[in-house]
């Protein structure tokens, strides 16, 4: 890793070619430094600790996806105008004999008017022909001016609905984006939704389509007509967005639809009902599904995000199928029960990924995440539901 | 291969998990289990890629309890697995489904107990009939342990289940044998039932021959006589025979090395693009490029082989005994530790093209890689100039122990009139920064998923061993050979470069 370096705005593509040069000759000898670079990584925040987080992701990610990565700290109402650019050469620690790789990062700190100059920095800096994702960490990201003015050139926005100041309507502001752009109906140029807190479910996915991989087991899935999420929130703020993300996803792979107006919001249980297709065919019968969020608060220092989701299927022959944080962090424990069978249960990782995990599980994307689309549609549906109401 | 139609896994980034099933080890007391089976199992598990109710019954002569076995297993993945100590609460939760069955190869009670078990996991843990069997054992039980498993009506699942099995290598001694093995396995099990093994088909980068060569277009245009001038394929080992010595003086290089996993590279290699990723459209192709190998007569192999056989020497710094003074090894003996061959694809896109295949043991470095040298382009252009020195294009695909491609070529020296030799390196590990699962790892997987592709089929098993078994003859009916004739920690005997001389060319220097 090289410290960073303050340099002059203009001068900031020349500064890189220096601290490149300046790599090779220190690498020891026969070893090769590589400037590999998969994307452009831009990131903003307005907030100065986020940055510092933001930039120790970057680093980690030098491993899979070493970038030129923009990091913007934007501080529009500092009463001072300025611009200050700083280089830094990100690089893995190689073995001996290997030759190292190494991304790049430049540093934009901007403040009062000049945050409007960063555009234009920003656009003259990108590496041509790679993919270009910004990656916004602000509590309103849609009202972020520098989506609108890199609406145009981006690939992909990253987001993390966790952390939504307004989580419900910033939610439903979030599907209703995500529907424009997928539709195709604002531009020419379209670019994909990656949310942090999706990413953060894949282990909850996973271990639940799991259960039905299993030939025998497969029907029920068809039959579950409650589901229980169980998540924890911090004392005070109640973010349901996991848990809706995690309902959107099930009763989009399932075709069930929420039912207009046909919901209750309780302080610890908010419910709704949706519709599902018959099993079998002929009975015509209109099934419903009863679809639970529990919020439970969480006592301090335990990390808010889900506790468990338990699929049942009540009607005719039992069956329940749940995923549970373990008492040992890091864990989940699965356990599926039919009746007249023993249950099957088992402990698996389930670990708390860390940012830059995150990160790196949605820059592995190449295009649109078709399944993410259609969860948000109708966790979006859901959550307009609940804007109404609170 | 079945793809179920579950709705759930739409999108997923990770593949779909096998059905619950039982994995039985036959040999499960002795190395391969606890070194590499069941660390792969365990890994699998903790990376999420088994079902709950997966489980495992181990085989073998020793009286040991569930617990006991379960004792010796976390063991080896604690000294043997690529995830480092096992991770308490998860072992637990693991071990829960390993069971131990003591009881000898021989003896058809045994596998009634066997029968009986499997039967009372079905039902308590869910495995539906699944079922794996792994033959870990001295190759000479597997007829036994077949025959035994079609009495007691093993082959074939209840309830609609499946049932597959996994047979180790050495598959066979030769063409001969291993006809015989096929057809005692094919009299018990069916052909798609059968998953003969070569671990290293397991190898990411060996998957990743595939990949380089079908998906990207730049190279395969050159892939050919036209453009390449010949091609290595090396394996080479920093290690002696170490405790497997009795093993290895009834088998040599040839046979352990050669007939298995340097031919499957060769086929990688040379073969033409299969028309699908199945299992049977890229075995088909693989077998094309066996077929179409020029054999080498029992009479000729002075001229297209080479032997060698280690004497004492080092290895990174420590001190080697000869092979001959290797514990099970005989005194006199004249198995070949190091060997290299020349063989000749004869079809439209390689005829005249020479593959140099080697491998030894107590060589220098541990490496495996395929190098393709394309021929020299007409140096008109630069010859009268400092700049007539021009190398060779070399594209290496290193398998290991740095998995990745490099290409050489020439390139001015900045400021002079001079062409150096550039390398341009790409590494998997380091441009994609995730731990390559072990090859093991992959294939137990893909054989609960049902995907033979990785696998060698019955075919293509003996395709090999009838290009390989006439040079084994033609060595038994040559004069002894001046073994030990290279030193422990050398590159081989001076013979294996007088070999590639005679050719005008030089083995790489890796
Ligand atoms: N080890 C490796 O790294 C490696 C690599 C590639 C391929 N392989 C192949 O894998 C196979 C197993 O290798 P290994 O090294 O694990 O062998 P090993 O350590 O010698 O183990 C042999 C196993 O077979 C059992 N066994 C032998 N005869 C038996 C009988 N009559 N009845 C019941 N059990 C019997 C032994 O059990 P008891 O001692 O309890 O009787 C032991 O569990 C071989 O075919 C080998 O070529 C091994």
């Amino acid at each position: 890793m090289t410290s960073m370096t303050m340099v002059e705005i203009g001068a900031i593509e020349h500064e890189l070619r220096q601290l490149w040069s300046e790599s090779a000759e220190k690498a020891p000898d026969g070893q090769a430094v590589i400037r590999a670079l998969t994307l452009n990584l831009l990131a903003c925040t307005h907030d100065a600790e986020h940055a510092d987080r933001m930039t120790d992701a970057i680093q980690q990610l030098t491993a899979s996806h070493p970038s030129r990565a923009i990091l913007a700290l934007l501080q529009p109402d500092a009463p001072e105008p300025r611009l200050d650019g700083f280089v830094q050469a990100n690089c893995l620690l190689s073995r001996r004999g290997t030759p190292q790789v190494c991304g790049e990062q430049i540093t934009l700190d901007a403040r009062g008017s000049a945050v409007q100059q960063v555009v234009s920095l920003i656009l003259a800096l990108l590496v041509p022909d790679l993919p270009v994702v910004l990656w916004i960490n602000n509590p309103d990201p849609f009202a972020e001016p520098l989506l609108a003015r890199l609406r145009s050139v981006v690939d992909r926005v990253i987001v993390n609905s966790q952390a939504f100041a307004q989580p419900t309507s910033a939610f439903v502001q979030m599907a209703e984006l995500e529907r424009a752009v997928s539709s195709g109906g604002l531009a020419l140029h379209t670019f994909a939704i990656s949310d942090l807190t999706w990413a953060s479910l894949t282990p909850w996915r996973e271990l639940t389509a799991q259960f039905f991989d299993t030939r025998p087991l497969l029907p029920h899935l068809r039959r579950i007509d409650h589901v229980t999420i169980t998540y924890q929130v911090p004392s005070g703020a109640d973010n349901p967005v996991a848990g809706l993300l995690l309902a959107g996803w099930l009763a989009s792979c399932l075709d069930w639809m929420p039912l207009e107006d046909a919901f209750s919001l309780e302080p610890d249980l908010i419910r709704f009902y949706l519709r599902r297709p018959a099993v079998g065919v002929g009975t015509g019968a209109i099934r419903l599904v009863t679809l639970d969020l529990r919020p439970v608060e969480a006592a301090s220092g335990a990390t808010p995000g889900l506790l468990a989701l338990h699929l049942e299927a009540l009607d005719g022959v039992t069956a329940s199928f749940r995923v549970e944080r373990a008492e040992t962090p890091g864990y989940a424990l699965t356990t599926a029960t039919i009746a007249g069978m023993e249950p099957i249960s088992r402990l698996a990782r389930c670990e708390e990924p860390s940012l830059a995990d995150l990160l790196a599980a949605e820059l592995r994307l190449r295009h649109r995440d078709q399944t993410f689309s259609d969860a948000l549609r109708v966790a979006g549906l859901l959550a307009a539901r609940l804007r109404r109401d609170m | 291969m079945s793809d179920l139609p579950n709705p759930l896994r739409h999108g997923l980034r990770i593949g779909r998990t096998p059905e619950p099933c039982t994995v039985v080890i036959f040999g499960a007391s002795g190395d391969l289990t606890s070194r590499k089976l069941v660390p792969a199992l365990y890994n699998l598990a903790r990376e999420r890629r088994l079902p709950g109710g997966f489980s495992v019954v181990g085989f073998a002569r020793r009286p040991w309890d569930d617990a006991q076995f379960r004792q010796v297993l976390l063991d080896g993945v604690n000294a043997n697995s690529r995830s480092g100590a096992v991770e308490t609460e998860l072992w637990a939760s693991f071990a829960e489904g390993i069971h131990y069955q003591p009881g000898s190869f021989d003896d058809p009670s045994a596998y009634a107990r066997l029968a009986e078990r499997l039967a009372e996991l079905d039902q308590r843990r869910g495995t539906g009939g699944n079922r794996v069997f792994y033959l870990a054992t001295p190759p000479e039980a597997y007829p036994d342990i077949i025959r035994q498993l079609g009495a007691h009506g093993l082959n074939q699942s209840p309830h609609g289940g499946w049932t597959r099995i996994i047979i180790e290598k050495p598959f066979g001694r030769d063409l001969a044998s291993a006809q015989a093995l096929n057809q005692q396995v094919l009299a018990v099990f069916e052909e798609p039932q059968v998953y003969r093994i070569d671990h290293y088909l397991g190898k990411e980068t060996v998957q990743n021959i595939m990949v380089f060569r079908f998906a990207n277009g730049i190279f395969e245009p050159l892939w050919d006589r036209r453009s390449v001038d010949h091609v290595q394929i090396t394996v080479a080992e920093n290690l002696g025979v170490e405790d497997r010595g009795g093993y290895y003086d009834h088998s040599g290089a040839l046979r352990d090395m050669i007939q298995n996993h340097l031919m499957q590279l060769l086929a990688l290699v040379a073969m033409e693009p299969p028309v699908s990723y199945d299992a049977d459209a890229v075995r088909d192709e693989k077998v094309k490029v066996l077929r179409a190998i020029r054999r080498i007569r029992p009479e000729e192999v002075a001229t297209y082989t080479v032997r060698g056989q280690y004497d004492a020497g080092s290895l990174s710094g420590r001190p080697l005994p000869g092979y001959r003074d290797e514990r099970g090894v005989d005194p006199a003996s004249q198995t070949e530790t190091y060997i290299g061959l020349k063989l000749f694809v004869e079809n439209w896109r390689w005829a005249g093209v020479p593959f140099y295949l080697r491998s030894g043991k107590a060589l220098p470095r541990r490496v495996s890689e395929i190098a393709i040298q394309f021929k020299t382009v007409p140096t008109m252009l630069f010859a009268e100039t400092p700049m007539h020195d021009i190398e060779p294009n070399v594209l290496a695909i290193k398998l290991q122990p740095d998995e990745g491609i490099t290409l050489k070529f020439g390139s001015k020296v900045p400021g002079q009139p001079q062409i150096r030799p550039v390398t341009m390196d790409f590494r998997y590990g380091t441009s994609f920064g995730v731990a390559s699962p072990e090859a093991y790892e992959r294939l137990l997987l893909d054989c609960m998923l049902g995907d033979s592709t990785l696998f060698t089929r019955r075919d293509e098993v003996e395709a090999s061993w009838s290009l390989i078994t006439p040079i084994h003859q033609g060595w038994l009916a040559s004069p002894a050979q001046p073994f030990p004739n290279y030193e422990a920690g050398s590159w081989g005997p001076t013979s294996a470069d007088e070999f590639m001389a005679r050719d005008g060319r030089t083995w790489r220097r890796l």
